[in-house]
């Protein structure tokens, strides 16, 4: 992470562009007519209820599954990610949901995994020392790098599964649910985190539930419902907006019990004065 | 508060988090090794145990059990099914498995009377062709993985059949084909054996080999302050390796000697060490085993795993083959039958590679088939049977795998996967 990165694209030019992207899974649309950019420098957050296709789309970024129609350009040339190899030779490094770690390798070896140092005869002293370097910036709490990742706590397995995907010096990261099973320290690392590696000049993609994590760091909210477009926000817009675009109605389960509550609480003061 | 930084910014790189405790002195290794047992990663432990009793009950029953000759015997024949075992330690680590070595080996077997005896072939070219063969067998089951998604139980169960029928086919209504005993093959499986001064040479060198990588690690990790293990415990474990290894040449030196297909047998575990620790196609074996998607997702490709796996374990089975009929001096329609299949797997299952993929070693080939053999040979000389033999064997592959399964719900429950 301390060394410059080279090939960065300057700050605020489109780095990832998608056009009309859908994906079916036989009869059904995960995904249909998906626009999206993210420029160097920005962090995209990426919200909807579930079933919007939030993590459809992210494995279609990460080369899990290929699209089933539609354009994606990468620095200003469209590819073809079809193959997890092809994302992060591209530059696009994914932290997934279920972090994708093996239990049986420890520390070291899942942080290098597929990209271990001199491959003919393993750099065990290199890679753990880049290991703890990187864990380190992190501000991260491993114990040990030598441990198997069976051992680790589910905060640690997250930690390490954002520094594996920062080794690779990526040009886009991104993070599918990163702070849903963080605690709350550990979540306002993270978010640091999250905003340290924008500073660098990354894209960064973040797709959370958690509203308040979403407008902490994110310069953009793009909304998806059932797989389609559904608005594109900045972190000032209010909450009831957001829901309302994530719901698909202003009249929805949350605005009605805001609605209760606030005649709940109405209803008290004025029997109390 | 200051002092405590001061002293967290001074340690080791990898010493900075007070909650571990570190094991840094002989009694320290003692105790974390003990720790790793309860915790269900037992290493060679149920080798050393099942070895000192059964040449125990067996040097009882009959003492010529333990006589260096009895040994030399054992070693050739460990060394066939050895190199088999070998293979299905590359499958084991993935969490696949292959039924059909003990086929591929007869076929190889058949392979070399039909090629080399009676078409005349240069005998290397014969044992090449049945190698290459064999790998090419295995190419062909990780394509079914792969492309068709057949479970290579079905895969290698349908190979163990056809194989099997190949073999009798090649083989022709007479049988056997009987190799020449004078050629360099036949000596190879029967006769020769290392020199005593290189046997005793060769048992030094582990040892020798340990300390100068471990010195070479230790000033290494010191350089780029990592902390390192401690000295004592290196030399330690270089004077046990190389006191046991002495002895055992000394001792098997009393008879005929250190056979050079043991050698061989030794050589290929060595290798194979390296390729899956020191490598990267190692750490991607044991990665698919452990979580093929994660291994995908992280660029792995996880379809040439799977192939260079099965061509390994078919063509080590191909070489096993072929030294058995170097061992026996024929191709039979006996070769590779039997319990030969079995034996394979269950030395590697013994020796601690486990059947759910993802852990083992090399060294657990070597170490099960030594068990396995010694079993095996003192039933031989109790003249028991082959259908108590079975039975026993089978009892003993059965212990092999309620141990590795017993482990791995320890390991889970102690968080080491």
């Amino acid at each position: 992470m301390t060394q410059e990165r080279s090939g960065l694209p300057p700050k605020g030019e489109t780095i990832l562009k998608l056009t009309k992207v859908s994906k079916n899974f036989g009869a059904v649309s995960a995904l249909t007519d998906i626009d999206m950019e993210v420029k160097a420098g920005e962090v995209v957050a990426l919200v909807g209820d579930n079933g919007a296709g939030k993590s459809t789309l992210v494995k279609i970024l990460a080369g899990v599954h290929l699209p089933s129609s539609g354009t994606v350009e990468f620095c200003g040339r469209e590819v073809a990610i079809d193959s997890p190899g092809t994302a992060l030779e591209l530059g696009i490094a994914t932290v997934f949901q279920d972090l994708a770690l093996c239990e049986n390798l420890d520390v070291v070896a899942n942080l290098f995994l597929g990209h271990e140092m001199s491959p003919w005869g393993l750099d065990e002293v290199g890679m753990e020392v880049r290991a703890w370097t990187l864990l380190k910036e992190l501000a991260a709490r491993i114990p040990s790098v030598r441990e198997p990742i069976a051992s680790l706590s589910g905060g640690q397995r997250q930690t390490v599964a954002i520094a594996r995907s920062l080794l690779l010096n990526p040009k886009i990261i991104m993070l599918d649910e990163p702070t849903a099973a963080l605690g709350v320290a550990q979540t306002a690392e993270v978010l640091n985190l999250i905003e340290r590696v924008r500073d660098r000049g990354l894209g960064v993609i973040i797709i959370s539930h958690n509203m308040e994590d979403v407008r902490a760091v994110a310069d953009r909210i793009v909304v998806l419902r059932l797989g389609r477009n559904n608005g594109i926000f900045t972190p000032d817009a209010s909450n009831q907006e957001l829901v309302a675009a994530i719901t698909g109605a202003t009249e929805n389960a949350v605005s009605r019990r805001q609605e209760r509550k606030a005649t709940e609480s109405h209803e008290k003061g004025g029997l109390s004065a | 508060m200051s002092a405590d930084m001061n002293k967290a910014q001074n340690a080791a790189l990898d010493r900075s988090d007070e909650r571990v405790r570190h094991n840094d002195t002989l009694l320290g290794a003692a105790k974390a090794s003990i720790d790793r047992i309860r915790s269900g990663d037992l290493g060679m432990l149920p080798v050393a145990l099942g070895l000192i009793i059964i040449s125990t009950v067996f040097s009882i029953l009959n003492p010529v059990y333990l006589a260096p000759n009895n040994l030399v015997n054992m070693l050739f024949d460990c060394a066939t099914v050895g190199i088999i075992s070998l293979g299905i330690v590359c499958v084991l680590l993935l969490g696949e498995i292959d039924l059909s070595v003990g086929s591929m080996s007869g076929l190889a077997s058949a392979m070399i009377g039909v090629l080399w005896v009676n078409q005349g072939f240069p005998v290397y070219g014969a044992i090449a062709i049945a190698v290459v063969f064999g790998a090419m067998i295995g190419a062909v089951y990780a394509q079914l993985y792969n492309r068709l998604g057949m479970p290579s139980f079905i895969a290698t169960l349908a190979g163990l059949l056809a194989l099997l029928g190949l073999q009798l086919y090649i083989l022709g209504p007479t049988g056997s084909i009987n190799l020449p005993y004078a050629s360099p093959l036949v000596r190879f499986g029967q006769i020769l054996v290392m020199p005593a001064w290189l046997s005793h040479g060769l048992a030094l060198l582990p040892g020798l080999v340990m300390i100068v990588m471990g010195l070479r690690m230790r000033s290494r990790r010191l350089a780029v302050n990592l902390s390192s293990s401690p000295l004592s415990t290196l030399i330690t474990r270089a004077a046990v390796l190389t006191l046991a290894l002495e002895f055992a040449a000394f001792y098997l030196n009393k008879g005929r000697g250190v056979p050079w297909m043991f050698g061989l047998l030794v050589a290929l575990v060595i290798i194979l060490n390296y390729a899956l620790t020191r490598t990267k196609w190692g750490r991607s074996v044991f990665a698919v085993g452990g979580n093929k998607e994660a291994a995908r997702r992280s660029g792995i490709n996880v379809r040439a795993i799977y192939t260079s796996c099965f061509m390994l374990c078919s063509g080590l089975a191909a070489l096993g083959g072929i030294l058995s009929a170097a061992r026996l001096a024929s191709s039979s329609q006996q070769a590779g039958t039997g319990d030969v299949n079995l034996n394979a797997i269950a030395a590697a299952v013994i020796g601690g590679t486990s059947l759910f993929g993802g852990r083992g070693s090399a060294y657990s080939a070597l170490l099960g088939i030594i068990v396995i053999q010694s079993i095996s040979n003192g039933l031989t000389l109790l003249n028991l049977s082959s259908s108590l033999r079975y039975m026993i064997t089978g009892g003993v592959l059965a212990i092999a795998v309620i141990v590795d399964s017993l482990a791995r719900q320890s390991r889970a429950s102690n968080g080491r996967a």
